[in-house]
């Protein structure tokens, strides 16, 4: 569903061509960065909780193959039936064939992007079996046939008008009513129609702890919770990288999760899977799908620590500017810069680059992952791959060559501010400057250099 | 080779420097004076309601006090004892399958603790053969001893076991979403509304 061909650039340049929308849009996902503010200024120990959690997950993956055997030993007795795929096509095989034995005809599915990053919905759905996505947010994109534009709210770059009137098509209710409180009710009625009369039912997972060989899912809906608990049969989806040692650590990500995510103290349901329901059958998928090749990178490796709050998205500058769509890989946002390019230089290059490094990313991560630096990295590796376009590889190597000879770069610079205010406006009518609808600034009189040099004269004067 | 020994293998190839577990209860985290206070204030923005039974109040007169409807549907009372206010435990007399508590009103269950940091209530009950009814349930309603309240996540995993019952949760407040234009909207999935009874 979702389109690898997507460059960055061009698909934020359309975002923006709605300016209003654009600006909701920043100011929605700003909103929920404040509120994530609030709750960490609420705990004094917010900063060694992160310092915590950043630990215990560099310590788990450097043992990770030890804590993966001990859970998967300890699930198993607990009676659950544990499966490994290598890749997406192993774990779709492998969920397909689980639900095939079954003769499962609808299957309920809370909010996973580990399913979205397998493409688990289109192969069941060729293969005869329904699928229903159950988180509203999941829901409703699923309903106008699009990817989500956000691991936690999936359908925020969207306007309450247009999910009446998806509702008014799909649901049945009434025409020109956008009351998020009455079309929450309706998606609640008639979802629950198919919870009731689902087979199976599928989560992804928060945490799945080693020693107890149980999962962790959190969500403020309850969907998670009601579509295993009805249906007789019940599989989890998780990467490797979700593994943390002992249930105490719970203590420290618990606090951290959804204080980060959508600043509210903990979510309604943090609900811990051990075994199946009475009578029921619970399966759970482990997936590497790329990560352990991940884990072999210095540079990179730490980027399998993400909790997956989505708070790096909502303060990225650029993210809340181009929304989720604008992204190439199914994660978008810092985090997502960085695991697709990982995965696929070539096809995910331009991620790296929708970036200012600002560095804000960084600083709220609650597992403290050096976003902004791999977004660097990434770039490097996208210019060695040759997955720059021309004109911007040009750029960056002008650039490069002129950083490395001072006295020629002071010498553009004084050519450019010589030039620049003689030229005639409508000869700079295509500039990056221009381009945009705005007027070329005036050239100082000084060098940047200059301007230094005399201010620290003048300090020891 | 299987996929499991596969994988395993190529983290065992790819494995980072071994790092140092910290010891996770060195830190001194935030001590409320009051923490039912914190709770109870907490718990009404969550979607739910704090109340205190009090001497010679049973929990279905507290359950009633606070929603003077209740009763008109179905009530299923999972608590045992002198507390329980009526003495059958409807769930296992009418219950085959987890469906059957799509039509419950309120249900009553036991919560072993609370934390006042996030409003949140640990359930995990024995008699429980259907853990749908929690999330099944319109109102939900969490009984928990006064005295069993701990300030942070980390005091209240030194306290519960998980595999003692397969299954438990944390619950705080009602099911709710945000998703559509980031209004909050209580009722989602599960319960349209909790009430936590201290007793
Ligand atoms: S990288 Fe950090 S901030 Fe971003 S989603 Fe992952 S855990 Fe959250």
């Amino acid at each position: 569903m979702h389109d690898d061909d997507i460059k960055h650039p061009q698909a934020a340049a359309e975002f923006l061509q709605d300016r209003p929308h654009a600006r909701w849009h920043d100011s929605a996902v700003w909103w929920v960065r404040k509120k994530r503010d609030a709750q960490a200024e609420k705990l004094p120990e917010w900063e060694q909780l992160r310092a915590l959690a950043d630990q215990i997950k560099a310590h788990t993956l450097s043992r990770l193959d030890e804590y993966l055997a001990e859970f998967a030993n300890k699930a198993k007795s607990n009676g659950v039936t544990v499966h490994f795929a290598q890749d997406a096509q192993e774990h779709n095989t492998i969920v397909h064939g689980i639900l095939a034995a079954a003769h499962v005809k609808k299957l309920v599915k809370s909010k996973s992007m580990l399913t979205e990053e397998c493409g688990l919905n289109p192969y069941l759905e060729a293969r005869g079996i329904e699928v229903i996505d159950t988180d509203l947010g999941e829901r409703i994109v699923q309903l106008r046939h699009e990817r989500p534009s956000h691991i936690v709210m999936p359908a925020i770059h969207l306007k309450k008008e247009q999910i009446g009137e998806l509702f008014e098509k799909e649901m049945g209710t009434e025409h020109g009513n956008s009351d998020p409180t009455y079309l929450t009710h309706a998606a609640r009625a008639n979802l629950r129609e198919h919870f009731l009369t689902a087979d199976a039912g599928m989560t992804g997972v928060n945490f799945a702890i080693a020693e107890t060989g149980g999962v962790v899912v959190c969500t403020n809906e309850g969907n998670a919770d009601l579509g295993v608990s009805l249906p007789p049969i019940h599989i989890s989806s998780m990467g490797i990288e979700k593994i943390i040692p002992k249930m105490e650590h719970l203590g420290i990500f618990t606090r951290l999760l959804a204080r980060s995510a959508i600043g509210s103290p903990i979510t309604t349901y943090t609900s811990h899977f051990h075994q199946a329901r009475q009578g029921g059958e619970m399966h759970i998928v482990i997936v590497d799908n790329g990560r352990s090749a991940i884990l072999g990178s210095s540079e990179f490796r730490k980027s399998l620590q993400c909790i997956r709050c989505g708070a790096c998205m909502n303060t990225c500058p650029v993210y809340r500017r181009s929304s989720g769509m604008s992204y190439s890989y199914i994660i978008p946002g810092p985090i997502g810069s960085t695991l697709g390019p990982s995965r696929d230089i070539k096809k995910h290059a331009s991620m790296a680059f929708a970036c200012t490094t600002c560095g804000s990313c960084s600083n709220v991560c609650p597992v403290k992952i050096n976003l902004h630096e791999q977004l660097v990295g990434q770039r490097a590796k996208a210019f060695d791959a040759n997955a720059v376009p021309r004109l911007k590889k040009w750029a960056i190597q002008t650039a490069g060559f002129m950083m490395k000879h001072p006295a020629l770069f002071d010498f553009a610079g004084k050519v450019q501010r010589t030039i620049i205010p003689i030229v005639p406006e409508a000869l700079l009518k295509n500039s990056a400057w221009h381009k945009y609808g705005r007027a070329t600034p005036d050239m100082p009189k000084d060098s940047f250099k200059d301007i230094m040099r005399k201010r620290v004269q003048g300090d020891k004067k | 080779m299987s996929s499991r020994e596969q994988i395993l293998n190529t983290i065992r190839a790819n494995r980072p420097a071994p790092v140092e577990l910290p010891d996770i209860h060195a830190p001194v985290f935030v001590h409320y004076d009051d923490p039912h206070q914190q709770f109870s204030t907490l718990v009404e923005t969550l979607g739910g309601c704090a109340v205190y039974v009090n001497e010679g109040q049973s929990v279905l007169d507290a359950v009633k006090a606070h929603w003077p409807d209740a009763g008109q549907g179905r009530i299923v009372n999972l608590l045992e004892g002198n507390n329980a206010g009526q003495s059958h435990t409807e769930l296992q007399a009418q219950s085959q399958s987890p469906h059957d508590h799509q039509n419950v009103d309120i249900a009553i269950v036991a919560g072993q603790l609370a934390v006042a940091e996030n409003a949140s209530v640990w359930v995990s009950n024995a008699n429980l053969d259907c853990r749908s009814l929690y999330f099944l349930c319109q109102r939900l309603v969490m009984v928990v001893p006064r005295e069993r309240m701990v300030h942070t996540m980390r005091d209240a995993y030194a306290q519960i076991k998980i595999e003692e019952r397969g299954f438990g949760s944390f619950i705080a407040g009602s099911s709710r979403t945000a998703d559509i234009e980031q209004s909050l909207v209580m009722g989602a999935h599960g319960a349209m509304a909790a009430l936590v009874v201290f007793v």
